[in-house]
């Protein structure tokens, strides 16, 4: 492969210039008129404006970034993620036009990318999922047997969900009537359908996801998994590997179980399989990702492989040499999301122009980011300014350096995340490893405002 | 150096046709820079640290055409690619070009055409007036937004 065109922007876009620049491939960056000073767009061997800033006229145009590639004459795309990296119709466009798409074929990626379809995959391949009923269930009598077979407590869905509405957690028969009208009348409001299906409720389930690679010719390995847990509005902000939870023997039996079913599809390529952890230790599949991820960076610093330079090898049709074997978790890494909101006023997002950009350094820290010292930070797309990963020989290692790092972190002019990570770096629930999907509300709950909405002492 | 000596700078610039002024003392740095016709605008900045680094231009990529300077002339005005692709100046390689230098356009007129995914598709101009200048030669690649025609509007 002689060059690669990424039809992404940010910090993934850097990602995969530097993965090429150290194949010696060329690059070719895309972008919108909003992102003319960005990072990725200098740094590229290569330059195409593909439209005005909004997302919908530029970095979703599958036809000015197909032409793109055209007039370049590149080998293959690279979609990053998020954008176009998950739509089956460009994957499908890129090999009607010769070009390579970085990921797994078009066929994978729409199966994966159906919910229902995904679990019916994963069910067929012996993957235990959330148990609850094959559609939406619209009488009482039916679903409250629904419900009783699937095991209490039971969260009702709106078919048509979203954002947490039209969803009810029933405790056990007595409260399912009533929970169940409810459910469906707030549906019927919110998104216009009453229809509802049953699942069971996992209870502070930790989000444990699986990375796999597969080669062209038949070989899936895992590397390992990341804990996923502390989340806001179901929005990772610290992912960290490998997870506090996992015993070995999960770990190896959670990882077989990924293998097989990337195997029973014909995965290729990077991707990632998520799953929800109870308590007691019962997986079950929530979803796949058909793409490289943004936490991709914390199975890098415990692995040492890396990720986007195997995509592209991939691609290229080499053979995967590594077997399962051969995957070594070493040390500890923790990633914290650095985005561009005010933890004082809700998260809200902070956009705008920073001032001195200041990142920390030292043993053990990696920080990818496309921000600078004057860089604008466009309104029109993510609040990512920087993902930062430090690895230690141990967690209590990892945590303590990712605190002294995040408390050497400038970013002036703008509002970010750093105070908020920083506290949750000292927090006792967090260090102990208890963190579920339920902590992070928990934690602004019980920690003073004062101690993650402020700027970090230097 | 204070916000009076600032203004003096400024309106030293601006009496001149000076573009570009930097200045260093002991730990104060200003530069300003100015939109001159003829040139690409930049924001003014003022820097008390070592300067940040300062926002570079878009790396011209070989393959492309550079950017046009903007028209200082407020009644010429630029038709500018809508999409990526290639750029034919004429319908097919027998025939004259759509439009040269002189010829008269309405807003419905095709100016060019570019190549997209093997479909041709036929611009149109959008301006009424008079083709200025051809900016683009014919067969090169082009990117959104990149300036194609001057046009003197009428």
């Amino acid at each position: 492969m002689n060059k690669i065109l990424i039809a992404n922007r940010g910090e993934i876009a850097l990602r995969v210039i530097r993965a090429c620049r150290e194949l010696g491939i060329k690059t070719v960056a895309v972008y919108s008129q909003a992102d003319e000073q960005s990072l990725h767009v200098q740094l590229a061997d290569e330059a195409v404006c593909i439209g005005p800033g909004p997302s919908k006229d530029s970095y979703l145009r599958e036809d000015r970034i197909i032409s793109a590639a055209e007039i370049t004459n590149v080998d293959a795309i690279h979609p990053g993620y998020g954008f176009l990296s998950e739509r089956a119709g460009f994957a499908e466009k890129c090999a009607a036009a010769n070009i390579k798409f970085i990921g797994p074929s078009p066929e994978v990626i729409r199966k994966m990318g159906d919910k229902a379809v995904a679990r019916q995959t994963a069910a067929a391949a012996k993957v235990p999922c959330v148990p609850g009923t094959d559609g939406p269930v619209d009488n009482q009598r039916e679903a409250i047997k629904e419900a009783q077979r699937i095991g209490f407590p039971v969260i009702v869905k709106a078919v048509a969900g979203g954002g947490g509405k039209g969803m009810r957690i029933v405790h056990n028969a007595a409260a399912f009537a009533k929970e169940f009208e409810s459910a469906r009348a707030e549906a019927d409001k919110a998104f216009g359908d009453a229809r509802v299906y049953i699942e069971k409720y996992i209870e502070q389930p930790r989000h444990i996801e699986f990375q796999l690679l597969g080669d062209e010719h038949g070989k899936v390995i895992h590397l390992g998994e990341r804990d996923c847990s502390v989340q806001r509005r179901h929005q990772k902000l610290i992912e960290e590997s490998p997870s506090p939870f996992l015993t070995p023997k999960l770990r190896e039996e959670m990882g077989k179980v990924s293998v097989k079913l990337a195997e029973t599809i014909g995965y290729q390529n990077a991707g990632t399989i998520e799953f929800l952890v109870d308590k007691n230790g019962k997986y079950y599949f929530m979803e796949m990702n058909t793409r490289i991820q943004v936490e991709h960076g914390v199975t890098e610093e415990v692995t040492d492989i890396d990720l986007v330079r195997r995509q592209i090898l991939i691609a290229c049709g080499e053979k995967l040499e590594l077997s399962q074997k051969d995957i070594k978790m070493t040390g500890h890494a923790i990633e914290c999301r650095i985005n561009a909101e005010d933890p004082a006023r809700n998260f809200a997002p902070s956009p705008g122009t920073i001032g001195l950009y200041y990142t920390p350094g030292g043993h053990g820290i990696r920080v990818d980011s496309h921000c600078y010292s004057g860089y604008v930070i466009p309104p029109l797309y993510d609040s990512m300014v920087a993902k930062l990963i430090s690895v230690g020989a141990t967690r209590q290692k990892a945590l303590d350096r990712m605190h002294r790092a995040l408390g050497e972190y400038i970013i002036r002019g703008i509002h970010t995340t750093i105070p908020v990570c920083r506290a949750i770096m000292k927090d006792p629930a967090f260090r102990q490893g208890g963190a579920t999907t339920k902590y992070l509300e928990d934690f602004f709950e019980r920690t003073p405002k004062e101690l993650w909405s402020a700027a970090p002492l230097t | 150096m204070d916000l009076i000596k600032i203004k003096q700078v400024v309106d030293l610039m601006k009496k001149s046709d000076l573009s570009e002024f930097e200045i260093q003392d002991q730990d104060f740095k200003l530069r300003i820079k100015r939109d001159v016709p003829g040139r690409a605008p930049v924001a003014a900045q003022a820097a008390p640290l070592a300067a940040a680094p300062a926002p570079v231009a878009p790396a011209a990529p070989a393959a492309l055409a550079p950017a046009a300077p903007a028209a200082a002339d407020p009644s010429i005005k630029v038709v500018t690619s809508p999409m990526v692709g290639t750029y034919y100046c004429t319908p097919s390689p027998e025939n004259p070009p759509f439009v040269t230098v002189g010829s008269p356009i309405k807003a419905d007129s095709v100016v060019c055409i570019i190549e997209a995914m093997k479909v041709m598709n036929e611009i149109q101009s959008e301006i009424s007036g008079t083709v200025v200048e051809c900016l683009v030669a014919n067969g090169t690649s082009v990117e959104f937004g990149q300036p194609l025609f001057r046009v003197k509007v009428s």
